[in-house]
Formats: C-alpha cells, sequence, structure tokens
C-alpha cells in the first residue's frame, strides 16, 4: 500500500530531475569557455539578453535548430561534432572564413535551390560559402518579391524573401563586432582616429545586429552603444573597459588562445557589472532558462504521461494510472517553471505574443486536468490533458521559428495591468474551451473503441465536460469584457466589432448556447459532446483564423504557412463530430448502452 | 371567449419566453458576427458593422435588378429580441428567491450590455482632431463626413464660420448659407473624385472662377475601406444680392481656400472635414514618440497639450498617452496618431453618452456570477454535512 503510494511522487520526481540535467553548464570546446561568452550581456531587439540568447534564436531563424552538427572532413553530418549556438557565433564573429563553411542556411524550396542551379538533395543545409556565387541574383529576386505584399507573394516568392532576410540577418552578424575580412577590432581600436576609420565606424554602426558596449556607470535608460559608436568614442577619448576587454577577446580568439580568451572574458563581465549590475544577473537568468528549454521538457514528460496512461489500460493499472499521474504533474511543474521563468525575465504577464498564448493555453489545460483527475480519479482527465498540453506545446514550438518570444511590446499593448487581467482571463476560457473539446474527442474514441460499457467514466465525463464549459463561459465572457473596457481605455470605444473581438464573442455565444442547449434539454449526452468538439473549430478561428484576415487593430499576429495547419485541424474536427454523432448502434458499447439508458441531462438552470 | 383571446397571446408569450428562442437569437448572433467579420475584408470596418450588426435586417441587392430583398435578420434585431427575451423569461421562469439573486444579476448585467450596444450605435460620435506642435484648435474633425465652409474672414481677429454638410449638397440644387445674405447654386456634387491639371484635350471646365478653371475631375466610386475619406467635390455658384459670383469648384483635395468679395466682406470656400467647434481650446505644446533602442518597435507616444476653458476658468497641462484618455465635458480624447516627423498628433475624439453601462454591465456580471456560484456552494456543503451526518 505505502509502495502505491509512492509510484507517482516517484514518476514525477525522475522525470523533473530528468529536465533539470539540461540546466548543468557545457563543458570547454577546445579548452575555451563559451558558456562564460553566453553569459556576456548584450542589447538586442530593444532589451537586455546574454550572447547565448541572441545566437540560439539567430540560429533558429536561420537553420531552424538551435544547433547542428559539422563535420570538416566532409564524412557526412552523422560523423560530425555539435556545435552549440555559443560556439557557432564565436566563429561567425571572429572567424568568418571558418564560419561560412558550415552548413547553417535550410532550403527546403526547390524553387529557391533550382534559381542556385542545385537540385533538391536529402541534404537540406548550405554553408553561406556555398551561396556566394548566388548572392546577386538572391537579393535581385527578392527585391522583386518585397514589392508585392507580403500575403500576395507566390510560394517562390515568399521563399526567395525569406532566404534573403536569413543571409542578411548573418551578414549583420559577421559585421556586428569588427568588419569580416579586417585585421580585427583591437587594430581598430588602436587605429580609431586615423584617416579612413570613420568610414568603418559608420559601417560597423549600420549593420551591427547586437550593442553590447553598456552604457556609462550611473547613467539611467537602456542606451547601449554598438561597436562602431564605441569606437567613434574611442577616436576622440580613451576607450572604455567593455571596449578593451571585447578587443582583448577578438585577439585571443582569433589565435585560438584559450586562456587569455578567458582572462577577457572575465574583464568584458567585470566591466558589464561595473556598469550595469543587474544586467548580469538578467543574462545568469535566462541562460539556464535557455538551456533548461522548459516547454521542450515539458512536452517530452506529457508524452510520457499519455504512454503510461495507454499502457495502464492494457497492464498493471494500479501501478501505472497512479505513474502517468505523476508525470502529468510533473510536466505541469516544469511547465509552470518556464511560464514564472517568463514572467520574472521580461517583467510582463504570461501573455504578450501568440507564441506565449500558445504555452499559456496548454498550461491552463494541464491545470484543469489535474484539478479534475483529482476528483474523479478515472485516468481520463490525466491522458485529456496530457495530449492538450503537448499539443499546445508543439503548436507554440512551431510559433517560435521568427525568433525572440520575449519580444518588446508595442506601445498599444504597453500595459502590465490589462495583459494581466483581459489576456491571461480570454487565454484560459481558451483553454476551457479547448479541454472541454478534448474531453469530447476523448469521449468518442472511447464509445467507439472500448468494448467494456463504463456508466460511471460516461458519467464522469458528462460532468467533467459540463464544469469546464462552465468554466470556459465564464473565463471567456469575464475576458471579452475586460477587452471591450481596454478598448474603451485606449481607442475610446468598448466595442468595436473588431475581427478578434468577434472571435472572442463567437466563443462567449457559442458555449452560451451549448449551457443554454443542456439546460432545455434540447441536446443530450452526444449532442453536447459534439457541440463540444465544434467549440474547438470555433476556438482555433477566433485565436488564429482572424490573424489571417489581415484586418483591424488585433492583426499583429499574422502568419503565412499556417493556414493549411489550421484548415486541415477543422477538418479533422468537423471528422470526429461526425464519429460522435453516429447513433447507439455504431458503437463498440452498444449492447449496454441503449438509447433509453443515455442519462438524461439535469433539468433547468 | 376569453380563452379563445388569450390563447394567441399566451402563445406569443410562450414563444418569447422559450429558451430556443434564446439559442436561435444568439445563433443567429454568431452567424451575423461571422459574416460581419469575413466582409470586413472588402467593406472595412464600419460598412460591415452597418451592414450586419447596426440593422434590422441584412439586404441582399439581386443581381441584374434594382431589388433588395431582407436575407436574415441584422444585428440590431437579433439585439433587440435577445433583450426581450431576456427579460420576458426572466419574468416569467425564474422566481424571485433569494436562491437565484445570482442569476438576475447576471441577466439584468447582460441586458444592460444589449441596451448600452444599442446607445452607441445610436449616439456615439467619432471624431478627430489633428494638430500640429504649437498649433492651438478650438474644433474636432468627423473624419468620414466632409462639409462645405463658407467663412467670413472680413474681421481679422474672428471667423464667421458657416457649415453646409455633404448630405445636404448632394440633394440639394440651391442652398441659403444660414446668417448670409448668399445663396449657393450646386451645379453637381461628386462624392469621391480625383483632381488633376487639365490638358487642352479636355471637356470645358464647368469652374468658370478660381483655381478650379485649370483643373480636371474625373469621379470616382465612394471609398469603403476605413483608412482612407472621400475626397468630396463639388462646383457651386454663390449667389447674392441678385448677381452670380462664379462657379467654384471646392474638394478636400485643394488645401488652399478660394474667396471672394461682397459688399466688403471677404467669403472664403473651403471644402474639408466636418467640424464641431468647442467651448474650449486645445494646444498641443509637444509630441515625444519613443521607439526601444536598436528597433523600430514604438515604445510610446504622448501629447502634452494645454487645455483653455475661459468659461469656467481652466487653464492647465494635460498629459495624454496610450491607456490615458482626456476625458472632458462629455468627450473624451485618444493618443491615436501621429506624423510629419513627430510634430503632428492626431487625437481619436469620442462622445457616447452610453461609455458608462459596459463597466456597470461588467461589475454586475461578475459579482452575480460570484453570488451563484457562493450560493451554489453553500447548497452543496450543507447537502455534504447532511450526508455526512446520516452516515455516521
Amino acid at each position: 500500500m505505502k509502495l502505491e503510494k509512492l509510484i507517482p511522487w516517484l514518476a514525477g520526481g525522475l522525470a523533473i530531475v530528468g529536465a533539470a540535467i539540461a540546466v548543468i553548464p557545457p563543458s570547454p570546446v577546445r579548452g575555451f569557455d563559451t558558456d562564460a561568452f553566453g553569459r556576456l550581456p548584450v542589447l538586442e531587439g530593444g532589451r537586455v539578453k546574454p550572447v547565448d540568447s541572441v545566437s540560439r534564436n539567430a540560429l533558429l531563424m536561420i537553420r531552424g535548430q538551435q544547433s547542428f552538427k559539422y563535420d570538416p572532413d566532409g564524412d557526412g553530418p552523422q560523423k560530425g561534432r555539435t556545435i552549440s549556438s555559443d560556439e557557432w557565433i564565436l566563429d561567425v564573429l571572429f572567424r568568418p572564413e571558418l564560419a561560412d563553411q558550415y552548413p547553417v542556411f535550410v532550403i527546403n524550396d526547390p524553387e529557391v535551390l533550382g534559381l542556385m542551379g542545385m537540385r533538391q538533395s536529402s541534404n537540406r543545409y548550405f554553408a553561406f560559402s556555398a551561396l556566394v556565387p548566388h548572392l546577386e541574383e538572391i537579393q535581385k529576386q527578392a527585391m522583386a518579391a518585397h514589392q508585392v505584399d507580403a500575403k500576395q507573394r507566390t510560394r517562390f516568392q515568399s521563399a526567395i524573401a525569406n532566404l534573403f532576410e536569413r543571409v542578411y540577418l548573418y551578414y549583420r552578424l559577421k559585421n556586428t563586432v569588427q568588419l569580416a575580412g579586417s585585421p580585427g577590432l583591437a587594430a581598430e581600436v588602436a587605429s580609431a582616429g586615423t584617416p579612413g576609420a570613420q568610414q568603418r565606424h559608420q559601417a560597423i554602426e549600420e549593420l551591427a545586429y547586437f550593442r553590447p558596449i553598456p552604457p556609462a556607470a550611473g547613467t539611467t535608460g537602456d542606451n547601449w552603444l554598438n561597436m562602431g559608436q564605441a569606437l567613434r568614442g574611442a577616436a576622440s577619448g580613451q576607450p572604455g573597459d567593455a571596449l578593451s576587454g571585447w578587443a582583448r577577446l577578438s585577439v585571443a580568439y582569433m589565435a585560438q588562445d584559450p586562456s587569455s580568451f578567458g582572462r577577457a572574458v572575465a574583464d568584458v563581465t567585470a566591466a558589464d557589472a561595473a556598469a550595469r549590475p543587474d544586467s548580469i544577473d538578467l543574462a545568469g537568468h535566462e541562460i539556464v532558462f535557455n538551456r533548461a528549454q522548459p516547454f521542450y521538457a515539458g512536452m517530452v514528460v506529457y508524452v510520457l504521461a499519455m504512454l503510461a496512461l495507454f499502457a495502464s489500460w492494457l497492464w498493471k493499472p494500479k501501478i501505472l494510472q497512479p505513474a502517468a499521474y505523476g508525470l502529468l504533474v510533473a510536466g505541469a511543474v516544469i511547465h509552470t517553471l518556464g511560464l514564472v521563468s517568463r514572467v520574472l525575465l521580461q517583467g510582463r504577464p504570461p501573455v504578450t505574443n501568440l507564441y506565449s498564448s500558445a504555452v499559456f493555453v496548454g498550461w491552463g489545460a494541464v491545470v484543469l486536468g489535474v484539478i479534475l483527475e483529482r476528483i474523479y480519479k478515472k485516468g481520463f482527465a490525466t491522458a485529456v490533458a496530457a495530449a492538450s498540453g503537448f499539443a499546445s506545446l508543439i503548436v507554440a514550438h512551431h510559433l517560435s521559428g521568427d525568433g525572440d518570444t520575449m519580444e518588446m511590446m508595442r506601445a498599444v499593448l504597453d500595459s502590465n495591468f490589462w495583459l494581466a487581467t483581459h489576456v491571461v482571463t480570454i487565454t484560459i476560457g481558451y483553454s476551457g474551451t479547448f479541454l472541454a473539446g478534448a474531453m469530447a474527442i476523448g469521449y468518442t474514441l472511447r464509445k467507439h473503441l472500448v468494448r467494456k460499457p463504463d456508466p460511471g467514466t460516461t458519467k464522469a465525463l458528462m460532468g467533467m465536460t459540463y464544469g469546464v464549459i462552465c468554466f470556459a463561459l465564464f473565463f471567456s465572457f469575464l475576458g471579452t469584457v475586460l477587452g471591450g473596457i481596454w478598448a474603451d481605455q485606449s481607442w475610446g470605444r468598448f466595442w468595436g466589432w473588431d475581427p478578434k473581438e468577434n472571435g472572442a464573442l463567437l466563443i462567449v455565444l457559442w458555449n452560451a448556447i451549448i449551457l443554454h442547449a443542456r439546460w432545455g434539454g434540447f441536446v443530450r449526452e452526444r449532442g453536447i459532446m459534439a457541440m463540444a468538439i465544434f467549440g474547438n473549430v470555433i476556438t482555433s478561428l477566433s485565436w488564429f483564423g482572424v490573424n489571417m484576415l489581415g484586418v483591424g487593430l488585433h492583426s499583429y499576429g499574422f502568419m503565412d504557412s499556417a493556414f493549411w495547419a489550421l484548415t486541415g485541424f477543422i477538418a479533422s474536427q468537423l471528422a470526429i463530430m461526425a464519429f460522435t454523432l453516429l447513433p447507439a448502434q455504431f458503437w463498440k458499447t452498444a449492447n449496454a448502452h441503449g438509447k433509453q439508458q443515455e442519462p438524461s441531462p439535469e433539468p433547468g438552470h | 371567449m376569453t380563452r379563445i383571446e388569450n390563447r394567441p397571446l399566451s402563445a406569443l408569450l410562450d414563444v418569447l419566453t422559450s429558451l430556443k428562442l434564446t439559442i436561435v437569437c444568439m445563433a443567429a448572433l454568431m452567424v451575423l458576427v461571422v459574416a460581419c467579420t469575413l466582409a470586413q475584408v472588402h467593406l472595412g470596418t464600419w460598412g460591415a458593422v452597418n451592414v450586419y450588426m447596426r440593422s434590422w435586417l441584412v439586404w441582399w441587392d439581386v443581381p441584374g435588378t434594382v431589388l433588395s430583398v431582407p436575407v436574415f435578420p441584422g444585428g440590431a434585431l437579433a439585439g433587440a429580441v435577445l433583450a426581450v427575451n431576456l427579460i420576458a423569461a426572466q419574468l416569467k421562469r425564474l422566481e424571485l428567491s433569494w436562491k437565484k439573486a445570482g442569476l438576475w444579476i447576471v441577466h439584468a448585467g447582460l441586458i444592460l450590455l444589449v441596451i448600452g450596444e444599442f446607445v452607441t450605435g445610436m449616439f456615439q460620435q467619432d471624431m478627430q482632431l489633428a494638430f500640429e506642435e504649437g498649433h492651438t484648435a478650438n474644433y474636432v474633425e468627423y473624419p468620414r463626413e466632409n462639409e462645405l465652409a463658407v467663412i467670413d474672414v472680413t474681421d481679422p481677429a474672428w471667423d464667421e464660420v458657416y457649415g453646409i454638410p455633404e448630405t445636404l449638397l448632394a440633394r440639394a440644387d440651391e442652398v441659403q448659407v444660414p446668417g448670409t445674405p448668399i445663396t449657393l447654386k450646386v451645379k453637381r456634387f461628386l462624392k469621391n473624385a480625383d483632381l488633376a491639371m487639365r490638358t487642352p484635350n479636355d471637356a470645358p471646365a464647368i469652374a468658370t472662377a478660381g483655381v478650379g478653371t485649370s483643373i480636371r475631375v474625373a469621379e470616382l466610386p465612394p471609398v469603403t475601406t476605413d483608412d482612407r475619406p472621400n475626397a468630396t467635390a463639388a462646383f457651386v455658384e454663390p449667389v447674392a444680392g441678385g448677381r452670380s459670383y462664379g462657379t467654384w469648384l471646392v474638394s478636400a483635395l485643394l488645401a488652399a481656400p478660394q474667396q471672394f468679395v461682397y459688399e466688403g466682406r471677404t467669403y472664403q470656400l473651403a471644402m474639408r472635414s466636418r467640424r464641431v467647434y468647442l467651448p474650449y481650446s486645445l494646444t498641443l505644446k509637444d509630441f515625444t514618440h519613443d521607439v526601444y533602442p536598436g528597433t523600430e518597435i514604438p515604445k510610446n507616444f504622448s501629447s502634452l497639450v494645454h487645455l483653455n476653458n475661459p468659461a469656467k476658468g481652466e487653464s492647465r497641462d494635460v498629459l495624454i498617452y496610450m491607456n490615458q484618455p482626456l476625458r472632458y465635458d462629455g468627450k473624451a480624447f485618444y493618443q491615436a496618431s501621429f506624423g510629419k516627423g513627430d510634430t503632428l498628433s492626431i487625437l481619436q475624439v469620442v462622445s457616447n453618452p452610453g461609455w458608462l453601462l459596459p463597466y456597470i454591465s461588467c461589475v454586475l456580471v461578475t459579482v452575480g456570477l460570484l453570488v451563484h456560484f457562493a450560493i451554489t456552494m453553500r447548497r452543496s456543503m450543507r447537502r455534504r454535512a447532511a450526508a455526512a451526518e446520516a452516515h455516521s
């Protein structure tokens, strides 16, 4: 008995320990302390972040991954060594001739490949050096594509414009600290006042991707300097500590001298700490968050929870069902830690953009599922919650390809109070609607797959779905009205029939219709379940569909490639609804669950 | 006899209070909301809202004919029926008891929300105020409406303005400018028109005076999207004291006003956005706009405005920024846009007598739901306690 009580704790604890291993700092690469380098704070995209975040996001944008395998002898990537984003950015900054050989540009579009005279093959990754002969053509085609409105572009035009943006990002990175192909930053500092230096400073200032030099101590604000500005300052006076530190760092890495590199990184860190003490802590925290990848870890744990639960239906349910619950809770803990870190790092409520809304929708569904499982203890809520958490984190993962997921807030959205109230409540409403839909899908699968009738579970499922719909109606209504009040505060009207507002209203109306139809006795078990699944369709349209319309004040979250994914999702939901509505004789449990036995809903309010 | 007479009435009452009607209305609203959202791509927000939400019926123009047939209830009808249904059902079904107090409050809040949207639809005025740094404005403009302003500028210290709304120009042949001896003959009115310099091949100009004599006017279809206003134009002939002062072209695209003199008084003609004058004035002292360092993402906008109301002896500075409007004298001024290298600020000006209703409604619904939740909780806890007692 005692052992059984320990099972969920054991399973959950193991999962959390497994996720925590990722946080351990990596060992030095060829003797270079890339970890310390990755911790250096810089300003990019309007906020201070560690170099590690810049390198991860840049590599994510260019290659679609945060690290890659490379084998200089050309024996294929299988034999190569894994190159982390920190090592990659060091080479991009200081040894561009080497970095140009790394296969970091992912190109999938056959027409873009054809433009460069290449055939589509299993190798989708290309080095910058392979693109160099075609740069002029890429730029020409991309400029032509840029004349066309982003929504009207053909597949080729989107792909070539995207490739050019990535090439340009790479080119900017190469010229951020020193001009690629120049003798280096130290030489630049030494010759700061000489003729011709000014043009080079100007070039760096225009191209620099991030700003590594902190503002002077004792000042306020985020006026970090790029290398060009810092060099111009050095031309008229003494180079600051940070600039000289970076110069020594450049010399050491170019000369491949690990020990002086380590000292130079320590000098830059000290200079940054003197000027902006909190930037060091902030960067340190963010690097832990980057390494932990809590949402990726959470995704894995949710899959494990699902697998454990599926297995429990076949074998040793007494052990596996609690284990699955333990894993679900562990996933929820990791997910929560990830959300909390984002909130602390960004100084913002959890939902600030489409990416974070996906993370939060999943979190809400999982937490609700954990509570429901504690009440009903049927294992069913575990499966549905783990599946919802996994699905939403997958969606979030696909939304993160645009780079930094902690981008700055546009002025119109810059209000922590309203982000915390309206955005969070409405997103909880999405969570509830999706969870109800997921439960209804689970109900349908059960009816069609499980032979053994189990009226107790069916009743519990009905109760859960009904409760979750009530919950969803409350939060989506409250969130919608709060949104109206925010709109009244900032745009002068409570309700403007903006597409996003309309989407929220649709969710409220649909949930209200489900509940009223149930109270009136117009629909029963199957009807309510089918309506709950249709809630998925409405919520997905309101969440992503309206962004594709491209009109209105809310259309800041536009994405072009998600259209087909959304269409596929809606088609799948409609298909499942058809199965839900099939009469009882088609069910596996048909014999025991005749129509007359279908529990009638509770009457009235 | 009486029973027979009552039957249709009670049948109507049954329909009005039925839950089915509630669901039908909500479903109709869903259809309308979807249609309205999709239509915004072509009609613009205001166009779509007027067709689907602020109308009693949705009309469909039968192609190839001038016929227009109603095909669906409009948002106003669905909303009104829903409100009546809510009230009727409330009175008939929900008994007046403490047990139902929460639901009473919730439904009262919902009814108020629907009423609020009706009040907004009927009474809300959307205006705009665009001014540059250092400039003072004592008026606000309707960005989607134009007027022909006849301005007596004889007194250098004071302009006397007579505004003729475009709707009047569109339907009248002759307009007597109130308060002046001038009558305007409307030769032609164009809701939206583009202007270009005349070439020798063009047909003779309608205008006989002013800059219009050298301009070619091409009629355009009226604008339906939200972001562009109509460039309304008209040819008018001022007549005073039995004498014609020529035919003038007035257009929203002509910046410089044109003028003529009658009996020592100078009158200007200008087609411009319809203005409403305020009993107070606003001066833009400073407009600021920051971006996050190293990005193009706007961090904030704000307008430092001096408010001067001599009648009330008020003279003070106000800072208007995102989410911080100035509410004054029944109007609310919001930071909406900017231009001209951060020296021009555009404020959105809204007057809506019902602006408070959604706030009250929101509070009512939230309180109602909490009350209902508390009552239900207490009941289920009592039940559990009773069950536990019976068990022991």
